[in-house]
């Protein structure tokens, strides 16, 4: 191995990783671009097809996926828009219920809740499967019902300031199936559903909330089981109707919203059924009646977490959940001292260094030794040129011998690689920090606008490789080391600003630390030589 | 599987460890180490072996020469005498175990 063959594939090994990286991000564009467009095009022609399992015992909780099937045109009446009968108004947000006896629509009326257009954002495509849509197992009650209008004993309900009830009828030739919403001034509420004549029907969370659903976060349908696992299953992955019994929580999710209703007293049997797309669709098992409470809304842990503790498992952050988790945690504490989420990463970060700090300083001084053996380091990198082995193996001994190890450790690097993951996916899937803005970056969730931080970012990887005694044998590999900011500034360009604000301000730190450590350092070996 | 992992490993020194150049405290560095298991050792106590190596590489402990080490029973080793190339030298260790060591002159 000699120089001049190891320089060229080394080069290509830097334009290997740098294309990796941009293909990743193009392919990353490409998926979240798509489903967009696949949801355009489903909202034109919205139908269920259902595929019909078989299984005997339970052939009741099939009935009402098959009489689906069966009433696909009568089915499709419903699904364009009916009339508003009743509207609902709380502090958080306005229901409406449509003269089916189904929400038609929410609006969240909350100040941050507000699209690009200036409008407050509406949980629902109204095109798909709504809100608390009754099926009846009996295939004629089901394809009546479907066209018989309710009667409603308010049509405008003011629950802002106190619990408000909603009695929906509807009159059908064999049962009268009554649902009674019990409207909390937050905007949550329970619901009561019974029908007569011992009609047994299934209720539906409707299809999940559609504001924000890409690549970058999870959506799909949640459960949570009376033994508290969780079952998740996202978009696209349901390919036959499959039944769950003993569920505490139905959730249908997009990345920040979540329909969920949810009984902790009594569990639910749900069936879940794909539509077109393979999405599912929840619809939990009535028998003639149920009981459940219901929060149609974003995934707020504060607000979740006062209705239930229990509730909180629906914000879910795909597989880094266990790191995740007390990740937001432990930021949304910070956040509760300090009240803004820039500040809180920089702390965050601030005091993950502090923790790593005996650890990192010992590894500083350790290096700082290396600058006396410099010229025996020269010598051995002279001695052995272009045989990088030999020399890493002499330059062990030289540090066995005069008892240090300038090197951090593969441990401290991998360690990184979940901690880093943890607050990109709290950035990601937490709506508390959407739309949390530092300085000049409008939403530390997105990538910087400006490219300040990653240029930034960078710049103090720069600055840290030229104030840190340099380790590297090999003179290719240095070259490509000092590279490495150029490739990294990429790798950042594109990701959510607050990842980015992380590790600026980490590097920030190594540097000033290590800054004061050089200088140190100099001021003592003045002292010796003065002495 | 012993294959799989070598193979993901040299990608990784190929391609990725550019990223993390420099920080390993061990001679062989743990890449290294966890090739030479994979190459040597059941996947299981390779597994094992690479896990607890990653979990020393760091500064409380002092790294330094650490070769992977394999238990071989001699007498089970089929002898070929034809002409081979070396790969990997056998170094005892008493009771039956041996330092791994790779010959990096092999392919010059």
């Amino acid at each position: 191995m000699n120089k001049t063959n190891n320089t060229p594939s080394n080069q290509k090994r830097i334009l290997f990783a740098t294309l990796l990286a941009f293909a990743f991000f193009i392919a990353y564009d490409l998926l979240y671009i798509k489903p967009k467009q696949n949801e355009l095009a489903l909202q034109t022609q919205a139908e269920q097809t259902v595929s019909v399992s078989t299984k005997s015992e339970q052939t009741t909780q099939n009935q009402a996926p098959q009489s689906n099937n069966n009433s696909v045109s009568s089915n499709a009446a419903p699904m364009q828009n009916q009339e508003i009968v009743s509207t609902i108004t709380t502090k958080n947000n306005i229901i409406e219920i449509d003269s089916l006896g189904r929400i038609a629509q929410i609006t969240l009326t909350g100040e941050q809740y507000i699209n690009d257009s200036g409008k407050h954002l509406q949980l629902f495509n109204t095109n798909l499967l709504k809100a608390l849509e009754v099926r009846f197992s009996d295939k004629d009650i089901n394809n009546e019902a479907f066209s018989t209008k309710v009667i409603v004993n308010q049509s405008q309900i003011d629950a802002s300031s106190s619990e408000q009830r909603l009695l929906i009828t509807q009159e059908l030739s064999q049962t009268t199936l009554t649902k009674e919403l019990l409207i909390k001034p937050d905007g949550t509420f329970s619901i009561n559903v019974n029908s007569t004549n011992n009609k047994e029907f299934f209720i539906t969370t409707g299809f999940r909330p559609d504001i924000i659903a890409d690549m970058y976060a999870d959506h799909g349908v949640l459960l949570k089981n009376n033994d508290n696992t969780l079952t998740i299953i996202e978009d696209g992955d349901l390919a036959n109707s499959s039944n769950f019994v003993g569920v505490k929580i139905a959730s249908a999710f997009d990345r920040y919203y979540a329909t969920v209703l949810y009984n902790l007293d009594t569990s639910m049997a749900v069936s879940l059924m794909p539509d077109k797309e393979n999405n599912p669709q929840i619809f939990i098992n009535a028998g003639d009646g149920i009981s459940l409470n219901a929060y149609m809304g974003p995934k707020d842990y504060k607000m979740l977490k006062s209705l239930s503790p229990e509730l909180t498992d629906v914000i879910e952050y795909g597989f880094f959940t266990f790191i995740a988790k007390p990740m937001f945690a432990m930021l949304n504490y910070i956040y509760s001292l300090v009240g803004h989420w820039g500040w809180t990463i920089i702390i965050t970060t601030i005091l993950i260094k502090l923790v790593l700090y005996p650890l990192a300083h010992k590894g500083m001084v350790s290096m700082m030794r290396l600058k006396d053996l410099a010229p025996k380091i020269k010598e051995i990198q002279e001695k052995y040129k272009g045989d990088p082995q030999k020399a890493s193996m002499h330059m062990m001994e030289l540090y066995k011998k005069h008892g240090a190890n300038p090197m951090g450790g593969c441990l401290p690097i991998i360690l990184q690689i979940p901690v880093f993951f943890a607050i990109y996916r709290v950035l990601t899937n937490a709506i508390e920090l959407k739309g949390a803005g530092f300085l000049w970056v409008n939403d530390l969730s997105l990538m910087d606008p400006f490219f300040i931080l990653p240029i930034l970012m960078g710049a103090t990887m720069y600055l840290q490789q030229k104030i840190t005694p340099n380790t590297i044998q090999d003179e290719t590999q240095r070259k490509i080391f000092q590279y490495l900011p150029v490739i990294f500034t990429f790798f950042f360009l594109w990701f959510p600003a607050g990842l980015t604000l992380y590790w600026f301000v980490n590097n920030l730190f190594t540097v000033t630390h290590q800054y004061f450590l050089n200088k140190a350092y100099d001021k003592a070996r003045e002292q010796r030589k003065a002495s | 599987m012993n294959r799989i992992f070598a193979y993901f490993i040299r990608f990784y020194q190929k391609y990725l460890s550019i990223f993390s150049h420099g920080s390993c405290r061990f001679y062989p560095t743990c890449s290294q180490y966890s090739q030479i298991h994979f190459e040597n050792n059941s996947f299981f106590k390779a597994s094992y072996h690479t896990i607890t190596r990653i979990l020393r590489c760091n500064q409380l402990f002092s790294g330094g020469f650490d070769h992977p080490e394999v238990l071989l029973d001699l007498k089970k080793i089929k002898i070929s005498y034809k002409k081979v190339s070396i790969k990997y030298w056998y170094i005892p260790n008493g009771n039956g175990r041996f330092f791994v060591i790779k010959n990096w002159e092999r392919n010059r």
